[in-house]
C-alpha cells in the first residue's frame, strides 16, 4: 500500500518526523512511568521472592519515590479516590495472616472423630455452598454451580481470584475474603480450590522467606491451609470439600502439585468435617499419565485440558464437579437415591473422595 | 508478548529506535526487524519461532518453485502441495484434538472401541493467521499477481510482529512492495498511530475486559445464575465485547506498524452499522473477508456457475470460515447461521432482479453481477437503484436485502448477536442453557445490571456511530501539538487506563483462533 501524498491527510492531519514521534514516546513512557509508579510497585512488590523481585524492586523504588517527591503519584490516587477504585498503589495487605490457633471442634483430630448430622437441605431453605480459589477454580467451579443449581435444594456461590492463592495474602487476601464471604453468605458447605499459584517463596511470621518445597516453607503453608479451614468453620461452615490439584503435564509440575496434595490430604485427613477430592488421579489416565483427553462415564472421550495443559475444560470442570457434587450429596442427601438428582459420578470417579467418617 | 504491558513498552522503544536508525541499510534493517519479531513470538514460547522460520522457508521454496516450473500442471501440482502442506500443519496444531475426539467417538456409537494413541498438542498463537498470510504469497505468485521475493523479505512478510499474533491478515502484495525501499522517516503519521494504539488500548480495557469480568463470563459460564434481563444483557455484552476486543487488537497492531513506516489494511469498519448481512461481513474482519472471498469463494466458482451453486458456494465459504475460528462443532454452525442469511439475503435480490428480467418488464436477459460478490464481502455500489450493465439496457433493480435504515440495522445487529451465542459457547449445551434462560427468569431485573453496563454497552455500539469526521478532526488537532504536549497527554491517557482497567493485562480473544 503506497503512502498518500505529504498534502492528503484529511483535516490538514500533519505527518511528524521519527525523531518527534520518538520525542512524544519517551515522553509519554517516562511521565506515564511517574505517573503509574504506585501501580508498578505494587505489581513488582506483588511478584513471587527471589532475584527478580528484588531487582524489579530496587529499579522502581526511586522512580515511586521520584514520583511521591514530584507529586507525580496524586492523580492516579485522586481519580482512583473519586470514582471509587482501590488505591493503584501497594494495598499494604500483610504477607503473613495468622489465625489464632483454636481447638478443633470434634475436640480431637482424625477421620473417626464423631459429627453431627448434617441438617437435608430442602427448596425453601436450601444449602449454601461456597465455592472459592484461584483460576483452577473457575472453571469446575461454574459446573458445580450449574450441577448444584440444577438440584433445587442448593444455592452456589462462586468467587474465583485469578493468580491467587495461600501463599500471597499481599496479593490476594483469601483469610479476609473468606471471612467477608462467610459473614456475608452464611454458607453452609463450602468447596475449595488453591495450590496452582503457590509454587513460591513464602514468608512465616517470624519475618523468613522460606523457598518452596524447604521444610520451613511446608511447615508454613500446611498452617494456612489449616488457618483457611478453621476460617470457614468459624464462619459457620458444616463441611469443606478441599480439591487438590491435578496432574500436570510437565513432570516438575506434577510433582509440585503432589506437595501440596500432600499437605491437602494429610490436613483433611485430620479433620472429621473436611473431605479431600482427590483430582490427581481424577485426572490421571490409568496407567497414572497426564492426557489432554479422558473419556466420560459414558466411555465419551473428551478434551478435558485446555491448551496451556494447566487449566480444565468445561468438559474437564464437569467431570471434576460431579465428583464434588456427589460428595456433597453423599453428606446432605445420604437418602437420596444416585442418579436422583444430576451429576452422579461414575464409579472411578468417586474414589477419589476422601472416606467419610 | 501482550501489547498492554511494560515489557512491550520497552521491547517497542528499542525496535522503534533500532527501526528508524537501520531503515536506511535494508541489508541491516531486515534482519534486525525479523530479529525483533522472532523475539516478540519467542517470548510466548521460543520453540515456535522455529515453526515459524520453517513455514517461512518452505513457502518462500514452494513459490520459487512455482515461479520456475516451466509447465501449467506443474505449477499446479507445486500449489497442491504447499496448500496442503500449510493446511496439514494447521489441522496438525489446531484441529487434532477436533478430530480425534469426533473419530473415536463415531466410532464408539458403532461399538468400535478405538485405542488412539492421543497426544499433547500445543497451539501455536496464531497459526490461523499464519497460514492466511503464507498462502496468499503463494497463490498470487501461482496466479502471476505477485513476483517472488527475497527470502529475507518474505520472512519479514511472515514475521512481522505487530500483526503476527491476530492479524490483519495483510496480504503479501500489500507488505512486500513496502520492503522494496526505506521507509521516509521524515513523514510518520503519528497522530493517526498514538489514536489507534490510544484508542484500541481503551477499547480493550475499558470495554472488553470489563463486559468480560462484570457479565459476560457468569452468563455464558453459570447461566443458571442470572436473571433473563442479565443474560440478555450478557449477550448483547458479549457481541460488543468482541467487538472492542478483537478490533483493539488490529487497531493497536496498525498504529505500531505506522510508527514503523508501513501501512497495514483496515480490519473493522463500525460491522454494527451494518444493514444487512452482507454488509456485516464488509465491515467485519475485513481483511479475513476478503481472504476467503478471493482464495476459497472465487476459486469454487463464485457466482459465476448459477444461482444454486453461488448459493452452495457462499455455504460451503462460511462453514469453513467458521471452522477457521476454532475447532468445534459450535463454530462450524456459526458459519453455518452466517452462510444461511447470506444465502437468504442473496436469493431476495436474486429474486427482484429475476423479477426485473421478465420479458413484460425487460428483455435483458444478464445484469453482469461482478464476480467478486460473495456478499459475505461483495463489492460496494449495491445501492437502492443500482444499475447493472446489460448488453443493450441497464437493469435497474434494488440491491439491498433490506429496506429501510434503522429495523435493518436493529435486525442484523439482532441475528449478529444471537450467533455470537454459539461462537461464544462451547458446546451447543450451554449455549442453548444460555438462550433457555432468556425465557427462564423474567421476575427481576438482576444485580448484574447496572448503570456502568448500560454505559459500557451503550458506548461499545455508540463509537461506531460516532462519524469518522470527528475522529480525523480530534487526529489532526492532535497532531499540531508539539511532540512533548503529545507525550504529556498519551501519558495522562495511559494513567487513567490504568486506574480505570482491570488490574494486569487480559490476553487478546483473536489469540486463540
Amino acid at each position: 500500500m503506497a503512502d498518500r501524498s505529504p498534502d492528503d491527510l484529511p483535516f490538514g492531519r500533519r505527518r511528524r518526523s521519527a525523531a518527534s514521534a520518538l520525542a512524544a514516546i519517551l515522553v509519554a513512557l517516562l511521565l506515564g512511568a511517574l505517573l503509574n509508579a504506585p501501580a508498578m510497585k505494587k505489581t513488582a512488590q506483588e511478584s513471587p521472592f527471589g532475584g527478580a523481585r528484588s531487582f524489579r524492586l530496587a529499579l522502581i523504588d526511586p522512580l515511586a519515590a521520584v514520583s511521591h517527591w514530584l507529586f507525580l503519584d496524586r492523580p492516579a490516587r485522586l481519580t482512583a479516590e473519586a470514582l471509587g477504585k482501590p488505591d493503584p498503589g501497594p494495598s499494604g495487605a500483610p504477607l503473613v495472616v495468622v489465625v489464632t490457633p483454636r481447638p478443633r471442634p470434634s475436640g480431637r483430630p482424625g477421620p473417626a472423630a464423631t459429627v453431627k448430622p448434617l441438617p437435608p437441605p430442602k427448596r425453601g431453605d436450601p444449602l449454601r455452598l461456597y465455592i472459592g480459589g484461584d483460576s483452577m477454580a473457575g472453571v469446575p467451579g461454574m459446573a458445580l454451580t450449574n450441577l448444584a443449581k440444577d438440584t433445587g435444594v442448593m444455592e452456589p456461590k462462586l468467587d474465583y481470584h485469578i493468580s491467587s492463592g495461600l501463599c500471597r495474602p499481599d496479593f490476594f487476601n483469601w483469610p479476609a475474603q473468606l471471612v467477608r464471604q462467610a459473614k456475608a453468605l452464611h454458607p453452609g458447605a463450602a468447596v475449595v480450590m488453591f495450590g496452582a499459584n503457590d509454587q513460591q517463596g513464602v514468608q512465616a511470621a517470624n519475618g523468613k522467606v522460606y523457598a518452596f518445597e524447604t521444610a520451613g516453607w511446608k511447615t508454613e503453608y500446611r498452617r494456612r491451609v489449616r488457618d483457611t479451614m478453621d476460617i470457614l468453620f468459624d464462619g459457620g461452615v458444616k463441611r469443606i470439600y478441599w480439591i487438590g490439584q491435578p496432574i500436570m503435564p510437565e513432570a516438575i509440575f506434577s510433582r509440585h502439585m503432589r506437595v501440596l496434595n500432600a499437605i491437602y490430604r494429610s490436613e483433611a485427613h485430620k479433620h472429621p468435617r473436611v473431605r479431600y477430592i482427590d483430582a490427581y488421579r481424577l485426572f490421571s489416565t490409568g496407567s497414572g499419565a497426564y492426557s489432554d483427553y479422558l473419556k466420560d462415564e459414558k466411555g465419551r472421550l473428551q478434551q478435558v485440558r485446555e491448551g496451556d495443559g494447566t487449566h480444565l475444560t468445561y468438559a474437564g470442570g464437569m467431570r471434576l464437579a460431579r465428583v464434588v457434587l456427589a460428595a456433597i450429596k453423599a453428606d446432605w442427601l445420604p437418602n437420596k437415591k444416585s442418579g436422583a438428582l444430576s451429576g452422579s459420578p461414575s464409579p472411578r470417579a468417586s474414589a477419589k473422595v476422601s472416606p467419610a467418617p | 508478548m501482550l501489547f498492554p504491558t511494560i515489557t512491550f513498552a520497552v521491547f517497542f522503544l528499542v525496535v522503534f529506535v533500532g527501526n528508524w536508525l537501520l531503515m536506511p541499510r535494508p541489508h541491516l534493517w531486515k534482519p534486525f526487524i525479523l530479529l525483533a519479531s522472532f523475539v516478540f513470538y519467542g517470548w510466548w514460547e521460543w520453540r515456535f519461532v522455529l515453526l515459524l522460520a520453517l513455514s517461512a522457508l518452505a513457502n518462500w521454496l514452494f513459490a520459487a518453485a512455482i515461479a520456475r516450473s516451466g509447465t501449467a500442471a506443474g505449477r499446479k501440482w507445486l500449489l497442491a502441495v504447499a496448500v496442503a502442506a500449510n493446511f496439514g500443519v494447521l489441522g496438525w496444531f489446531k484441529y487434532y484434538g477436533f478430530f480425534i475426539t469426533s473419530v473415536v467417538n463415531v466410532l464408539e456409537v458403532f461399538g468400535l472401541n478405538a485405542d488412539i494413541a492421543l497426544l499433547r498438542i500445543v497451539l501455536p498463537v496464531g497459526i490461523s493467521f499464519l497460514t492466511f498470510r503464507v498462502l496468499s504469497y503463494v497463490i498470487d505468485v501461482y496466479r502471476g499477481k505477485l513476483r517472488t521475493a527475497s527470502l529475507i523479505d518474505f520472512a519479514v512478510y511472515v514475521s512481522f510482529f505487530p500483526y503476527i499474533m491476530a492479524g490483519p491478515i495483510a496480504r503479501a502484495g500489500e507488505v512486500l512492495p513496502q520492503l522494496v525501499s526505506p521507509r521516509d522517516p521524515r513523514r510518520i503519521d503519528t497522530a493517526r498511530a498514538f489514536f489507534l494504539i490510544f484508542a484500541g488500548l481503551a477499547k480493550k480495557m475499558l470495554l472488553a475486559d470489563y463486559l468480560a469480568t462484570h457479565i459476560v463470563n457468569g452468563v455464558f459460564t453459570t447461566p443458571g445464575q442470572y436473571t433473563s434481563l442479565e443474560t440478555l444483557f450478557g449477550i448483547i455484552g458479549y457481541s460488543v465485547q468482541i467487538y472492542c476486543d478483537f478490533s483493539a487488537y488490529a487497531d493497536i497492531a496498525i498504529g505500531i506498524s505506522l510508527l514503523l513506516g508501513f501501512q497495514l489494511p483496515d480490519n473493522f469498519n463500525t460491522p454494527y452499522t451494518a444493514v444487512s448481512v452482507q454488509d456485516f461481513w464488509r465491515r467485519w474482519h475485513m481483511t479475513l473477508s476478503r481472504w476467503l472471498r478471493d482464495y476459497l469463494y472465487i476459486p469454487l466458482g463464485g457466482n459465476r456457475k448459477g444461482q444454486t451453486r453461488t448459493y452452495v458456494n457462499i455455504m460451503v465459504t462460511m462453514l469453513l470460515g467458521g471452522l477457521w475460528h476454532g475447532a468445534g462443532w459450535p463454530f462450524v454452525f456459526w458459519g453455518g447461521m452466517h452462510g444461511a442469511a447470506l444465502v437468504a439475503e442473496h436469493r431476495r435480490v436474486d429474486r427482484r432482479r429475476q423479477r426485473a428480467q421478465r420479458p413484460e418488464r425487460r428483455t435483458t436477459a444478464l445484469d453482469g453481477e461482478d464476480i467478486g460478490d460473495l456478499g459475505v464481502v461483495g463489492e460496494a455500489g449495491a445501492g437502492a437503484g443500482a444499475v447493472a450493465g446489460g448488453s443493450s439496457a441497464p437493469l435497474e433493480y434494488d440491491r439491498r436485502p433490506w429496506h429501510g435504515g434503522v429495523w435493518p440495522r436493529l435486525g442484523v445487529f439482532a441475528f449478529v448477536t444471537f450467533a455470537w451465542v454459539f461462537f461464544r459457547s462451547p458446546t451447543f449445551g450451554a449455549a442453548l442453557s444460555v438462550l433457555g434462560r432468556l425465557f427462564q427468569s423474567w421476575g427481576g431485573i438482576g444485580a448484574a445490571v447496572t448503570p456502568a453496563l448500560l454505559l459500557v454497552i451503550a458506548l461499545g455500539i455508540g463509537i461506531q456511530y460516532v462519524p469518522r469526521s470527528l475522529y480525523e478532526r480530534t487526529e489532526a488537532g492532535f497532531s499540531a501539538l508539539n511532540p512533548a504536549l503529545q507525550g504529556v497527554v498519551l501519558a495522562a491517557g495511559f494513567m487513567l487506563l490504568d486506574v480505570l482497567g482491570p488490574s494486569g493485562p487480559a490476553s487478546f480473544l483473536y489469540f486463540r483462533f
